[in-house]
């Protein structure tokens, strides 16, 4: 079980390095269009295109790492109302249902990325990449959330972790 | 179904998904996804992906990361403080200075950054304990810091400018130019307000001790400069169509790395790793949202619910007055629930039809909504910016951070008055530089 918790931190861990990368990767590209475009006197060919899909394959991988990290955003209105116990099953509800969407989306992408892969659907623009490659990342992306939505959900049952991430001592909100 | 009730159990369903404390990305996407299923069966799943996909794939989406690159930068290097000191520095004369350079501050950082919790972060840190040291009442301290911050997503550039831009296919160029009047009233606004109540309760906050020389005005100069100068290429890049958005912040946000590393000598791994990874996280943060609340209004529109609801409200014939306070009432409300990016990706397709048909402009109603939700921020439940007051002064309690909001909330109600009636504060300045949108 512990191997299993830490794979799956260490599989999050590791995209959310490759997702900053791919940020920086965009930030360079953009920089080299922007001197092309304005320097050189070249059109833009390739760059618009593929800094659009480095971002969204950056999005998509990183979101495991963002989950970890609890960086998604959520109303913690209700779970600083409830004790102990209600916390704790609000936790399980919230958690087993974005785990179900993320095993549907997992799912969804891949065969998304399977018919685009089997079809050689490629982009409709100059560069004209095969688009299976722009798609890839969102059911890697989704997968890798799905196993780290178990491990939160695993961690939560057996207690390693707070429901929400809060400290239990969170005062129930008064206002 | 009719789209109306169709409508209403959506939208039940995903506040119920959202009370349920799961991200706000993923309670969007079940809602998504489940109305589908319902409505088209298994069908559905190809549809998913590809929207998800197509909602994503987008150049101009590329800007919100490469401003949160710019704004880490400037938070993780000593840039916010220098700045704090420069207007400082320079204010200090001024009755109530300490106070007004705060607010100041405070603008000049939304301009640096484009987010509201980073603009509240970097200069409540300094500010606060400044301010208490000098005797001014903690309420104030905080309160007026809290609503400053939120100037972050109204003062160009804006995170969420770029959101409704996208959102509503209108320019954020436009928009961004539309929130720079309204910026400064606001600051006038909380400035007139801040000096009222000093008068009232009879503080003086003379500040003797303190002397600078216009050699100490001028020796800081230096530091700020440069990220002043590179704000406004971007802005200018942007304003005169020289350059997208996207390719305006790419270069901003390379040329601030550049900076922070010459000027603060941040090269470390360490240190340029936190630059990087924070901005990652909030992009991922941002554009999971933007994603999923793509997917929310495909399966709006795809339902009819968002042409219902707008037929619905038409045939209800209400005058543009009635209809523009209404609209106002349910943004402020969302507003105190969500944050800012997920209520304009969730109304703004439905509300801007709306809009449009009683003869409003989509660049004013993007600056009100805006406005909205910066009463948003510093209200509960979810009010993101009394939080982050709250992580830097942990020894003052919300309530008294949340009291001394109060009157500039009221200052942002007057605000939002104002440009109810003089549209032009917003529409002027993009108008007059940009040539008219019609």
């Amino acid at each position: 079980m512990t191997l299993f918790l830490r794979t799956v931190e260490g599989l999050s861990r590791l995209l959310g390095y490759i997702a900053a990368l791919l940020l920086v990767i965009a930030i360079t590209v953009v920089c080299h269009m922007v001197f092309n475009r304005f320097v050189m006197n070249l059109p833009t060919s390739w760059q618009t295109e593929f800094v659009t899909y480095t971002l969204l394959a950056s999005t998509f991988l990183g979101a495991p790492w963002v989950l970890l990290t609890r960086g998604h955003v959520n109303v913690e209105l209700i779970p600083m109302m409830l004790g102990p116990r209600g916390r704790f099953m609000l936790a399980l509800l919230a958690y087993a249902v974005s785990a179900l969407l993320c095993i549907t989306l997992t799912w969804a992408s891949a065969g998304f990325w399977y018919e685009a892969w089997e079809a050689g659907w490629s982009s409709d623009t100059m560069w004209g990449p095969k688009l299976w490659k722009a798609y890839l990342a969102m059911p890697i992306g989704f997968f890798a959330i799905s196993l780290q939505y178990i491990a939160d959900l695993i961690c939560l049952l057996n207690g390693r972790e707070h429901p929400f991430g809060l400290e239990p001592n969170t005062p129930p909100e008064t206002t | 179904m009719d789209p109306l009730l169709l409508g209403a159990l959506a939208s039940v369903c995903l506040v119920l998904l959202l009370l349920s404390g799961m991200p706000v990305a993923f309670a969007l996407g079940v809602t998504a996804v489940l109305f589908l299923l319902l409505h088209n069966g298994p069908a559905t799943f190809s549809i998913v992906a590809d929207t998800l996909f197509a909602s994503l794939d987008e150049f101009a989406l590329l800007s919100i990361p490469m401003f949160l690159v710019m704004g880490s930068a400037i938070a993780a290097s000593r840039a916010g403080s220098d700045l704090y000191e420069a207007i400082d520095r320079w204010l200090y004369k001024v009755p109530g200075g300490l106070l007004i350079s705060n607010i100041g501050a405070c603008g000049v950082f939304a301009a640096l950054t484009g987010s509201s919790p980073a603009t509240c972060a970097a200069i409540g840190k300094m500010g606060i304990p400044e301010m208490r040291k000098r005797g001014y009442p903690a309420g104030l301290a905080t309160g007026a810091i809290a609503a400053g911050g939120t100037l972050g997503i109204l003062i160009p550039p804006s995170i969420t400018m770029i959101v409704y831009g996208i959102a509503t296919e209108t320019s954020i160029g436009r928009l961004f130019m539309a929130g720079l009047l309204p910026g400064l009233m606001l600051i006038g606004l909380f400035i007139g307000w801040s000096l009222i109540y000093a008068r009232i309760k009879g503080y003086t906050f003379v500040e003797e001790d303190k002397h600078f020389s216009l050699r100490d005005k001028l020796v800081i100069l230096p530091k700020v400069i440069p990220f002043m100068m590179i704000i406004a290429l971007v802005l200018w890049a942007l304003y005169g169509g020289v350059a997208t958005p996207s390719e305006a912040s790419g270069v901003g946000a390379m040329v601030c790395i550049l900076l922070v590393m010459a000027i603060y000598r941040v090269w470390r791994p360490r240190q340029l790793w936190q630059i990087i990874s924070s901005a990652t996280r909030e992009s991922v943060m941002l554009m999971m949202i933007i994603g999923m609340a793509g997917l929310f209004s495909y399966m709006m529109s795809s339902l009819y619910i968002t042409q219902g609801i707008a037929e619905f409200i038409a045939a209800q014939q209400l005058s543009p007055w009635a209809l523009i306070l209404l609209l106002n009432l349910f943004l402020l409300v969302a507003g105190f629930f969500l944050p800012p990016v997920a209520v304009i990706l969730m109304t703004a397709p439905t509300l801007v039809p709306i809009v449009l048909q009683a003869g409003y402009d989509p660049i004013w109603f993007g600056v009100m909504l805006t406005l909205n939700m910066e009463i948003g921020l510093i209200t509960p439940p979810v009010g993101l910016n009394l939080y982050v007051i709250n992580g830097i002064v942990p020894d003052v309690d919300l309530k008294t951070v949340l009291i001394g909001a109060l009157p500039f909330m009221l200052c942002m109600l007057v605000g939002i008055a104002l440009l109810i009636a003089f549209p032009q504060i917003a529409l002027w300045l993009p108008n007059h530089l940009m040539g008219s949108a019609l």
